[in-house]
């Protein structure tokens, strides 16, 4: 039964692969824990690379690591209601990291060039 | 209060991950990240394992194997990502979270949105990030040891940080551990078979190809839930053609597939988005070439030199 069901798990992998697999069988909570575990987890990372690392580029880099954790969630969720409504919010993710990642790296190259510097603690008379 | 998980353990194990991220965070002096590391990896491990203790004993069955490869290596290389002293490294760490994840999302029978995600984010913003930490690491006040910027190897309030979001996500896991029963699965077969009605070229292809109808029939109505479908032969007649008639020949590959699925679903359901992404992202890129352009400065008599030049071309047109 654990091998069946682990194939029939597996159908994303082993089904695409193959393109002859039963459609994806309903996913159980407790399945969908263990994704959402990793997605909480990697979120929880991110957020304290964010609040503890001074490099700027850094700190992007951990938003953009929040940011996976996201979309790991709403394919998860997707996966688990059988719907394409998660994967549908995951393209939006993924074009507002994009936009993120360009904005955030303009910005950064300004900064630098004012400063030559990219920590972020030379900002704090931003604070006011 | 009814959890996946005894809460006494899942609480210690979430401080004894606590303890282990703020030990590998970077700091000056005596830098235990190994321990630390160490640390963390245990007391994640040690959850995983007790969710698939927990899942083989509700009868659900062990998660797909792969996914402790891609979860832990996604967990593994971000935990390095966020504590590793050098930005290259770091970003690099990033790409395999990356390319983990989208093991999990190819698990989670979602391939279109894994390969999206390698493409975009590992082709395209990580080389990015790498082009800026390359033009902005050549910074020439760097310390001593092993030529690292001060701000790289010294983290800001690693435990009070470590602390506040361990606790964020001690909620967020009592939450996600309650499970989600309210939320039944959906009606799959339901779903992917309306999309496939209206879709009668692909179930044509199909069915041309599984050699049910000849090569010239045009199929008018599907129906994917009865699985019949009416065909208007080359000469004009209509016939009805059924998975009861074929027999064994009707093809089996009619479930509606990831890309088709999704396809439809975004340009039926949400066609906005594509609107509103497209606008996004044109902002973006205007934010981006407005905010990195250098700032050219005239003097003033290169203006009224400047504007005097375009005056006499104005008369002379």
């Amino acid at each position: 039964m654990a091998i069946g069901d682990m194939m029939m798990m597996g159908s994303g992998l082993m089904g695409s692969v193959l393109a002859q697999a039963a459609p994806p069988a309903a996913m159980s909570d407790v399945h969908l824990a263990h994704y959402l575990f990793v997605a909480c987890v990697m979120f929880v990372i991110g957020l304290i690379g964010f609040l503890t690392r001074r490099n700027l580029i850094i700190m992007f880099l951990c938003t953009d690591l929040m940011f996976q954790a996201a979309g790991v969630a709403l394919i998860a969720f997707s996966r688990y209601h059988l719907n394409h409504t998660g994967e549908t919010f995951t393209i939006v993710l993924i074009t507002v990291a994009a936009a993120e990642a360009a904005m955030a790296l303009a910005l950064v190259v300004l900064l630098f060039r004012k400063k030559e510097s990219l920590d972020a603690e030379e900002w704090t008379e931003l604070k006011g | 209060m009814n959890l996946f998980l005894n809460p006494f353990v899942l609480y210690s194990l979430v401080a004894l991950g606590a303890v282990g991220v703020s030990l590998a965070l970077p700091r000056r002096g005596v830098n235990p990240q190994v321990l630390g590391g160490i640390i963390a990896g245990t007391a994640a491990g040690l959850v995983i394992l007790m969710l698939g203790v927990r899942a083989v004993g509700d009868g659900a069955g062990l998660v797909n194997p792969f996914f402790y490869v891609f979860g832990i290596a996604a967990i593994a290389s971000g935990l390095r990502m966020v504590t590793h002293p050098k930005p290259v490294y770091a970003a690099l760490y990033f790409t395999l979270t990356i390319l983990a994840t989208a093991g999990l999302f190819l698990i989670l029978a979602s391939e279109f949105m894994a390969f999206a995600l390698v493409i975009v984010y590992a082709g395209a913003i990580l080389i990015t990030y790498l082009f800026v930490i390359m033009l902005a690491s050549q910074s020439g006040k760097e310390s001593a040891e092993e030529g690292l910027a001060a701000y790289d190897t010294e983290s800001r309030e690693p435990v009070i940080s470590t602390v506040a979001c361990f606790v964020l996500l001690a909620a967020l896991l009592t939450l996600t551990f309650r499970g989600v029963k309210e939320m039944g699965p959906g009606a799959n077969i339901a779903q992917s078979a309306a999309v496939i009605d209206r879709l009668p070229g692909k179930a044509e292809r199909a069915l041309i190809d599984a050699g049910v109808i000849a090569s010239g029939d045009k199929v008018e109505v599907f129906s994917g839930k009865s699985q019949v479908a009416n065909v208007r032969k080359a000469d004009g007649t209509v016939v009805e053609v059924s998975a009861a008639s074929a027999g064994s020949k009707w093809p089996k590959s009619l479930e509606v597939e990831n890309v088709e699925g999704l396809g439809f679903t975004l340009l039926k359901d949400h066609p906005g988005i594509i609107e509103i992404a497209g606008v996004v992202l044109l902002m973006a890129m205007l934010g981006a070439v407005v905010l990195s352009r250098k700032q050219v400065q005239f003097d003033e008599d290169q203006k009224v030199a400047q504007s005097r030049r375009l005056r006499e071309e104005t008369a002379r047109l």
